[in-house]
């Protein structure tokens, strides 16, 4: 079953490993130098009080460009899922090699553990060495944007990916189980697993945990600022109500403004001036957050929730191989 | 040692709300070829599905060599068979199927499926996806056989295959019977290509058994008779198949008990095709009872010679 196995699956297996490869060749040759350019950066940031603005800007003007490798990178776990995962149960069907492969001297449930024992193993050790690249390629880049929550940081960094990709597979070999045609059942389990994706992303991600609050005055830097905290929503309150819209921004008209104020200047105020009076009226910046020491923990569960999520894809396809094909 | 290669009993299985099979009670013996013979449709493939274990019945029993098929690696090493359109990996090469086999199948033959392959001048380097019909036939029967089964089990093997290689399909199928001791159940809609090999006789028709036995009794017993138009019961014949009255005359396959000896009627021997296609053009519903005109007839003791 192992030669077999491997025999059905190398040209898939072999076409990863080189899309790997060409990740790996990427990241060394680009690499070093966003190290190199950090380095010089954060030799600026560690000495307390001087102004790094001109350095960090050029940084990221820099490496801006890079930002194309996002939507990239964020396709490997569904590529595993459509091109390892929908084929797996579905092509055997549609050849009928599956009857050919049950009448032999293997039960069909030791055919089907061992085809989805070793094409997932495969997958973990593959998306493992995708995911540990890209996080120690984007180090240097994710410690100068302090971002560690973004989309297309979170999701391609850490242990996240290896979920990701487990799940897609899983749900390829589930969709191929109950479709069994290949290209249908690849086109399902691509808006399927980008479905659950944005789902997980945009409604449970926030809410993994209670946000926390914090309140500062208008015009200060936060006080978390520098701490890679994950802000959801950033909101401006104003005790008269006057300057704050309903979106929660913030609406100046210049003679309100000076209303208020009496002593700023006519024409059009500066930036400190209006910060100063807004200041004085006490308007005050709320930020929800998740702060940045939990990503390790959102990372642990969202790899559970997909890793559940694929558990129960395996025992599914288990029992329509059983159950329903013939 | 058992005797009974496959036996079903109230043997059933439906799809949504057709039934492909329904209420098959068979007993078939080991060490024959059967011959399993019926129109598209009625319920071959999903009879041999059910021996193979790929199928579960929805009603009744079925035992393969007295064990329940696929349900464990035993049974599964004991019965071999060949799926309709014969499936082989297409993008393996003929050696690789074999590594296949070899891999699945802990009592392998190499030995038996090299020298066939062989002996056909299949090249082994070759991809299964370029080999000829008849070739990738003679792989699979090579494949099935090489698993030393007691019970192959062919799902239309013929069907995809022009005359010649038909021929040397059966031939090397023969061969192995008589090498090996193997029992066959051999599916088909033709029924020409059958009677030179097979000495035992299913027909399915409509998801029911029409007909079972061997085949050299079924030639014994079966008759057609001819004679001018007659409306009323045949009278002094074991059983009528399949009749037809025109405005002149009326022909029928009759089951005989002893010979008929009506002198108004002629009689001829039948081979396997017309016996098939009799109990195939038989109408609905087991030999007649719908129809009274078509009765069974027992021999009433004033019509026996007269």
């Amino acid at each position: 079953m192992i030669w077999l196995t491997w025999r059905q699956h190398r040209a898939q297996a072999l076409a990863i490993l080189i899309g790997l490869g060409a990740i790996g060749v990427f990241s060394l040759v680009t690499g070093p130098r966003i190290a190199a350019a950090f380095r010089e950066l954060h030799a600026c940031l560690v000495v307390p009080g001087q102004d790094c603005g001109l350095l960090h800007e050029s940084f990221d003007r820099r490496f801006s460009g890079l930002q194309f490798v996002i939507p990239l990178y964020m396709v490997v776990p569904l590529l595993m899922g459509v091109f390892l995962g929908a084929p797996l149960i579905a092509r055997e069907v549609e050849q009928g090699t599956h009857r050919l492969a049950w009448t032999q001297t293997v039960t069909r449930g030791r055919w089907a553990l061992t085809k989805i024992g070793l094409v997932g193993a495969f997958t973990v050790a593959a998306a493992a060495l995708f995911a540990w690249i890209v996080t120690i390629w984007s180090a240097p880049l994710v410690a100068a944007s302090g971002q560690r929550f973004g989309f297309g940081v979170f999701d391609l960094r850490g242990i996240v990916p290896i979920a990701y990709a487990v799940f897609a597979v899983a749900l390829g070999t589930a969709i191929g189980a109950s479709i069994r045609k290949t290209l249908p059942a690849m086109a399902v389990t691509l808006a399927a697993f980008a479905a659950v994706r944005v789902v997980v992303e945009l409604l449970l991600r926030p809410r993994y945990l209670p946000s926390q609050t914090i309140s500062y005055s208008f015009l200060q830097d936060s006080p978390r600022a520098g701490l890679g905290d994950w802000v959801i929503t950033s909101r401006v309150f104003d005790p008269t109500g006057r300057f704050v819209s309903p979106d929660g921004g913030i609406h100046i008209n210049p003679t309100d403004l000076a209303h208020a104020c009496p002593g700023i200047g006519g024409g059009l105020p500066g930036k400190d001036e209006v910060g100063r009076c807004l200041s004085q009226l006490g308007v005050r910046i709320v930020d929800t957050y998740q702060p940045g020491s939990r990503f390790w923990l959102f990372q642990g569960i969202e790899s559970a929730i997909f890793v559940a999520l694929a558990v129960g894809l395996v025992v599914l396809s288990m029992w329509l191989i059983r159950r329903r094909i013939s | 040692m058992n005797t009974i290669a496959l036996e079903a009993s109230s043997l059933g299985r439906r799809y949504g709300g057709t039934w492909a099979l329904r209420d098959c009670s068979l007993s078939l013996p080991t060490a024959r070829v059967i011959a399993l013979v019926g129109p598209n449709g009625a319920g071959k493939t999903t009879l041999l599905h059910l021996a193979t274990g790929l199928l579960q019945p929805t009603s009744g029993t079925i035992r393969v060599l007295g064990e329940q098929p696929g349900a464990n690696p035993e049974i599964l090493a004991r019965v071999g068979f060949v799926a309709q359109d014969m499936p082989l990996y297409r993008s393996f090469t003929v050696a690789e199927m074999l590594r296949f086999g070899e891999e699945l199948n802990p009592a392998w033959d190499r030995q038996l499926a090299v020298s066939r392959l062989e002996s056909l001048s299949i090249p082994l380097s070759q991809k299964v996806g370029t080999l000829s019909g008849g070739q990738r036939g003679q792989v699979s029967l090579a494949v099935a056989l090489a698993k030393r089964p007691d019970l192959l089990l062919l799902d239309e093997p013929l069907a995809a295959l022009d005359p010649l290689a038909r021929r040397d399909f059966l031939a090397a199928l023969m061969e192995s019977v008589a090498d090996h001791g193997v029992s066959v159940v051999l599916s088909s809609h033709l029924v020409s290509d059958l009677e030179r090999v097979c000495d035992h006789l299913v027909v399915l028709r409509s998801g029911r058994v029409a007909v079972d036995g061997d085949i050299a009794g079924l030639v014994r017993t079966h008759r057609l008779v001819s004679g001018p138009r007659h409306t009323g019961p045949l009278g002094g014949v074991g059983e009528v198949i399949d009749r037809t009255d025109t405005d002149r005359q009326t022909v029928a396959l009759v089951r005989t008990v002893g010979h008929v000896l009506d002198p108004a009627w002629t009689v001829r021997e039948v081979d396997l095709e017309e016996i098939v296609l009799g109990y195939l053009g038989a109408r609905e519903g087991s030999n007649a009872q719908a129809d009274p005109t078509l009765r069974a007839v027992r021999p009433a003791p004033s019509e026996v010679g007269s």
